[in-house]
């Protein structure tokens, strides 16, 4: 007994500079008193959730609290997920204007090759903003022209960029064109210009022709691999890019607007039987059966833009999102953003005021999302076993005046300031 | 043989059909009842009515009888109020900027108000029923602006708002130096292209103006004796100068866009030396750096709650300014300048109780009652007080809450966005399109 | 010296024609020079149907046209044909008075501007810092479309074949774009075809693109500021003029001398109206200074009807049937658009008569004379009564130009502009077979289906 009590000593005390360098998500936390909507499954209107090396160990209204655990006393808090960021410009956007601080727009229509994560800037403005919102993880994407690259899921909080991969890559981006531009608004450049440009159903076609391209220089590839008699093909930059698609390890989100163009998005995917995510989708609604059908799940837009085809209605996009969940297809909002990433959660507030459920708007900035990009079994909701992305806010935390008071990011509280309550303290003296 | 009424009805069916309705007059007198009332200056009436009558608010109160003929709007479980009001928009107009030269008061957005202008249907459905319309942002000195009721399907000349006060637009900072664009080969950059060209060209213009009144002075006073000489010649009439005579003259307010602290510090300076008056500074997103300054000199300000980071004067600006000023007694309106924004204004305003701390009361202010004062219309409109004209908007949750929707906007007692109606139009031509066609239809 | 018309028999005749014989001679020694040589043949066009729009239709009649001028018309059987006649057989046909545009682009060598609506506005255009005044504006208001314009066969045949006889040609670059013209289209060269020059300035609500003014509201201030300064200016020079002892010579400034005669002595201003707003803008204009307007295009008027009631102006109406790019029919989906350019604003002309607005037809930007008529026809199918329709292209258009006393029906002593058609003249199956301006055939074979 002693001996070992000497040796847990020892181990203390060896450990005790390692607790100090060591990452704070290995102690306990628990979370008291707080009132949990965990997304998936019931409300617990009083409980605690026990965080233990960056997981969330124990969830219930009877969690006993462990000795030594840290204990927040979340007496008049709710304890919601951290939501996901379905579609931003976190990290490859700081002002728009200045060209020098874009990075998320490469020049050229087809570049599969280009990676958004090696890209990010971890420090930029927004990403504690869109934090300190409640935002714990976000899609990262480039944008423009026809093939944009490769996104990243990120958690929003790390030292380095690779330390916020979640996934170094979430998808491969394709865009079709808009619809007419949207009048009034600055609504920007995804929802398509107005001069002539080849059609989705053509930009498929020749999709299908570079997927193609990538399968017949994979054989070639492989062959000369294996045999050194034959001549190995030249490096080929995007069939290396597009290999993935092909060989279903990473999901094709295309950005499909016009009712005409994401019917033939559908026929694309299932008849190259690719994995693939739709973005943007304002006239999904027209199509709601087939998408649920077929079983792609959408990442929606911006809900800050006018309706780009007039006769859809003056609120299409606000009403769009809750035909689409009722119709049985899997809805994820996006911010679109960067500058305002942090109201993710009222573009879901804004759908539900136009016919889509609170629970469903909930789930699509939560749940949803994880699923779609295949991180439902790590983040997405408070479940035992998940990571502990726990957000603490003193009401509903898609209503515009809650405060949020804590974020957990793998079961670290994060810093709460950003650039807005560095100037505001700079200037308030 | 066809009667105008009747392309104008089927137009107007399609209209419906797709979008909004137009007005027909009701009248200008309505009943709107068992609402929570949000009047905005005199408290909450928690089951409420509200009654117009000739357009005009007669009554706000409980168990108000409807008069005979008049139309009542059951607003049970809904809220109840004024008509938000956008301090600073760019809609209804063909044309906004006079970007050819830097100095161009002459040009006036009142003489191209566009009434046909589809923006004005999206600002009815954000509830918005009173705008402040201005010039853009391309000039130092940009020109007369015109404040416009939202009155779609009515003649130009009803929209506009003569209570108002005369304003003007200025401008200072990026878009004035037009710094995002690259000067063409053969082209000269417009001056001024710098901050510092901005001011001088402001404070040149003054002067000019001061001799200008100075001159007219002098032919009146010649012309006034008995035997004037008859070498006596007038000054020209110069329309541009003759704007700026109205500012000098007090007859006219500056409504400033600017971002820097500096500019607006420096502009407070030339304002004090010219001896008028600046009613509001626009945008202003460094504005929480002196808000002590603007709330001394009693200069009310029009902003956003977070479009920000657009461009680098922008890059300071921090979602708490509008809440925090408030709090420092400078008078804060949120505005949209966006014809996208204009429909969410009331979310907007909502913002500033998470970032600022204000109460539901001060944050509806901000699109509300302090847009109207800064305007000079707030004898008229900006809270439901009998006696105001019946500008009202009926929401679906608490106006402040991000779950909401306006779902009826009325101006001066007359319905011009019925949510209500659009849908039932909508879901009819949803199942007459689903129905078999009938024969012999007009189209 | 050719022989003498005698007019009437049933006068002393040797006293009568020596009388006439030395007043005629006293007229044609005055202008015996131009005269001689220059006098047209005589025809006597008979057995037509005749609808001279002032007064009933006669429905076998007979027009003597006599050098240039109908001399005489009425039922065939009280209709002295002159010996000197060529007989025109006009079977079957019906005349009309030949039809009048009051407002074309025809013979304009480069594209008419688009108007203010259309234009989309240049965000920051760079301009060009002129400092003289002088150089501050081009001369637009002095310009005269005459000297720029070239005519050209295919556009008078076009134009024949709709029953065109006459047109007013407007100038169309520019803000002040300067002054129209009236031509008869009697043949291939320019000189002989000007009825009245330079009468009226035309006012567009458009923009210098990439100068001052680049805006709508920029032109309506330069518009205002322009007839400020030519009334300040015409005030300077008669004041100099009257006593010029004492006082600094006022500048010469050629756009304001231009602009003179619209502030001061009410010349008419041609305001070119693209939308319903631009009818109340020039309205507006007219009255602050007094000027002589009348409003071209206006193809919404029938929007502001009241405030035309109230401000009767000579209307130039555009058989344009798109709505403008502002107007609510055209910003609320393609299906509204379509609809509004196929059933609303074709009503426009229709909706006029019934409130009791009177306007001219006019061709505008249209030069193809069969697709003018074809739009008339449309204008006919929304409820435009066929002989308004007539009455737009003939007696209003001249009235609004002020040549009713020579121009715009069929009577004796007006010019002989007669157009000969087989079927109704706005008839889908309507053809021009002959078509006499300033009393000069042309004729044009039939063209089968």
């Amino acid at each position: 007994m002693k001996r070992r009590a000497a040796i847990l000593a020892a181990l203390a005390v060896l450990a005790a500079p390692l607790a100090a360098a060591l990452p704070e998500d290995a102690h306990i936390i628990a979370i008291t008193n707080a009132r949990i909507v965990p997304v998936v499954g019931a409300e617990i209107p009083r409980g605690t959730i026990l965080v233990e090396d960056g997981r969330i160990a124990a969830i219930g209204a009877d969690v006993a609290v462990p000795a030594g655990a840290q204990v927040i006393d979340a007496n008049g808090l709710r304890a919601y997920p951290g939501m996901i960021d379905g579609y931003s410009s976190l990290g490859l956007v700081e002002i728009s204007a200045v060209a020098a601080t874009v990075d998320n727009r490469e020049t050229g229509r087809i570049n599969p090759q280009a990676r958004a994560l090696e890209a990010i800037r971890y420090d930029s403005m927004h990403i504690p903003i869109s934090r300190s919102n409640g935002i714990t993880a976000a899609i990262v994407a480039p944008a423009g022209g026809f093939v944009s690259g490769v996104s990243c899921l990120l958690k929003l909080d790390g030292w380095t960029h690779r330390e916020m991969a979640i996934k170094p890559a979430a998808a491969m981006h394709i865009e079709l064109p808009g619809l007419r531009p949207a009048r009034g608004g600055q609504s920007g450049g995804r929802r398509g210009s107005a001069s002539p440009q080849p059609d989705g159903p053509a930009l498929l076609a020749e999709l299908k022709g570079l997927l193609e391209g990538a399968r017949a220089y994979e054989k070639r590839r492989d062959a000369a691999a294996a045999d050194r008699r034959l001549a190995l093909p030249g490096y080929d930059e995007t069939s290396e890019s597009l290999l993935p698609i092909v060989k279903g390890e990473l999901p094709l989100m295309i950005s499909v607007h016009g009712e005409k163009d994401i019917r033939a998005a559908l026929k694309f995917v299932r008849d190259e039987n690719i994995k693939a995510v739709f973005y943007g989708v304002e006239q999904g609604f027209k199509v709601a059966g087939e998408l649920a059908a077929a079983g792609i799940p959408v990442i929606l837009g911006s809900l800050y833009d006018l309706p780009p085809v007039w006769e859809d209605g003056y609120d299409s996009l606000f009403r769009n999102p809750g035909i689409l969940a009722k119709a049985g297809v899997k809805i994820a909002f996006s911010s679109s953003s960067a500058s305002v990433a942090k109201d993710l959660p009222y573009h879901a507030a804004k759908a539900a005021a136009f016919g889509l459920g609170r629970g469903e708007a909930l789930k699509a900035v939560t749940i949803n999302t994880a699923e779609i990009f295949g991180v439902a079994g790590t983040m997405g909701s408070l479940e035992k076993g998940k990571a502990a992305n726990i957000v603490l806010a003193d009401g509903d935390i898609l209503e515009l005046r809650t405060n949020i008071v804590k974020v957990f990011i793998d079961g670290r509280e994060t810093d709460v300031s950003n650039r807005y309550t560095e100037l505001l303290d700079k200037f308030k003296k | 043989m066809k009667n105008p009424a009747i392309p104008r009805l089927a137009a107007c069916a399609l209209i419906a059909a797709v979008g909004l309705l137009p007005a027909f007059a009701d009248g200008g007198s309505i009943l709107i009842k068992n609402g929570t009332v949000l009047t905005v200056t005199k408290g909450v009436i928690a089951k409420g009515d509200v009654l117009v009558v000739d357009g005009i608010i007669k009554q706000v109160g409980g168990d108000i009888a409807a008069p005979p003929g008049v139309r009542v709007v059951d607003a049970t479980g809904r809220f109840v109020i004024p008509g938000l009001i956008d301090s600073h928009t760019h809609v209804a107009l063909a044309g906004t900027n006079e970007g050819s030269e830097a100095i161009t008061p002459e040009a006036d957005v009142g003489a191209v108000i566009n009434a046909d202008d589809t923006s004005i249907l999206t600002a009815l459905s954000g509830g918005v029923t009173m705008v402040h319309t201005m010039h853009g942002s391309a000039n130092p000195i940009g020109g007369p602006n015109v404040v416009l009721k939202m009155k779609w399907g009515r003649p130009s000349e009803e929209l506009v708002v003569g209570e108002a006060l005369p304003t003007l637009k200025f401008a200072l900072g990026e878009n004035v130096k037009q710094a995002s664009r690259t000067v063409q080969p053969g082209q000269t950059q417009r001056y001024p292209a710098t901050r510092m060209g901005a001011n001088a060209i402001i404070r040149r213009e003054f002067a000019r103006a001061r001799n200008y009144m100075e001159q007219w002075d002098r032919f009146r006073k010649a012309a006034a004796v008995k035997n004037p000489p008859g070498s006596l010649v007038p000054p020209r009439k110069d329309l541009r100068l003759e704007v700026l005579a109205e500012v000098l003259r007090g007859e006219r307010v500056a409504r400033v866009h600017s971002y820097q602290a500096t500019e607006t510090v420096e502009f407070m300076e030339l304002a004090k030396e010219f001896g008028f008056k600046i009613q509001c500074f626009e945008h202003i997103w460094e504005g929480y750096k002196i808000a002590d300054e603007l709330a001394a000199a009693g200069i009310g300000i029009s902003v956003f709650a977070d479009s920000w980071a657009y461009k680098m004067e922008a890059a300071e600006g921090i979602a708490y300014m509008a809440g925090y000023c408030a709090k420092r007694g400078v008078l804060v309106s949120i505005n949209s300048d966006s014809g996208e924004r204009i429909r969410r204004l009331f979310n907007d305003a909502a913002k500033t109780m998470k970032y600022g701390g204000l109460t539901e009361d001060e944050a509806l202010r901000l699109v509300t009652i302090n847009p109207a004062v800064q305007l000079g219309v707030d004898r008229i409109v900006g809270s439901l007080e009998v006696g105001k004209q019946g500008d009202i908007a009926v929401f679906s949750e608490h106006p402040l809450s991000a779950y909401t929707r306006c779902d009826l906007t009325v101006i001066e007692g007359e319905v011009y966005f019925d949510r209500d109606e659009i849908v039932k139009v909508r879901e009819a031509a949803a199942a007459k399109a689903a129905a078999p066609r009938a024969e012999g239809g007009a189209r | 010296m050719k022989p003498i018309p005698r007019v009437s028999r049933s006068v002393v005749l040797p006293v009568l024609s020596l009388i006439l014989t030395l007043v005629l001679a006293a007229g044609l020694t005055a202008g015996a020079a131009r005269l001689a040589g220059d006098v047209g043949p005589t025809y006597a066009i008979r057995n037509c149907r005749i609808v001279p729009v002032v007064g009933p239709p006669v429905e076998k009649g007979a027009i003597v046209v006599r050098d240039g001028l109908i001399e005489s018309l009425g039922p065939v059987d009280r209709i002295k044909i002159p010996g000197d006649a060529e007989i025109v057989e006009a079977e079957g046909l019906v005349a009309y008075p030949g039809l009048i545009s009051a407002f074309s682009n025809l013979f304009l060598e480069q594209p008419a501007q688009p108007g203010g609506g259309q234009a989309p506005e240049p965000e920051f255009p760079v301009p060009a810092q002129a400092e003289a005044a002088e150089d501050r504006f081009p001369p637009g208001p002095g310009l005269f479309v005459l000297d720029q314009i070239k005519p050209k066969k295919a556009a008078v045949e076009s134009f024949h074949k709709a029953g065109f006889a006459t047109v007013l040609v407007a100038p169309a670059r520019g803000i002040f774009e300067g002054r129209s013209v009236v031509l008869n289209l009697n043949g291939e060269a320019l000189g002989p075809m000007v009825v009245r020059n330079g009468a009226a300035l035309h006012i567009n609500f458009t923009t210098e693109r990439g100068g001052y003014p680049s805006s709508l509201m920029g032109t309506i201030a330069h518009i205002r500021q322009s007839f400020i300064d030519a009334d300040y200016y015409a005030a300077r020079r008669a004041q100099y003029a009257k006593s010029p002892a004492g006082l600094k010579r006022p500048a010469y400034d050629a756009r304001l001398e231009a602009l003179a005669p619209y502030v001061k002595d009410r010349e008419p201003v041609v305001f070119q109206c693209n939308n319903q707003e631009d009818i109340k803008r020039a309205l507006k204009i007219a009255a602050e200074f007094k000027l002589n307007a009348v409003l071209a295009g206006a193809n919404e008027a029938w929007r502001v009807a009241d405030v035309l009631k109230k401000n009767p102006v000579p209307l130039l109406v555009a058989l344009d049937f798109r709505p403008p790019a502002t107007s609510q029919y055209a910003t609320q989906g393609e299906e509204l658009r379509k609809s509004a350019e196929a059933e609303i604003y074709p009503a426009n002309a229709a909706a006029l008569t019934r409130e009791g607005i009177a306007f001219a037809l006019v061709s505008g930007a249209n030069v193809d004379g069969a697709s003018v008529l074809k739009a008339v026809r449309t204008a006919i199918k929304a409820g435009l009564a066929e002989d308004a329709a007539l009455r737009a292209l003939t007696l209003q258009p001249a009235r609004a130009l002020g040549l009713d006393r020579t121009l715009g029906s069929l009577e004796p002593g007006k010019i002989a502009n007669i157009v000969l058609v087989k079927g109704g003249i706005f008839d889908e199956g309507g053809r021009v077979v002959r078509i006499f301006v300033d009393g000069i055939p042309f004729e044009y074979a039939e063209v089968s289906k």
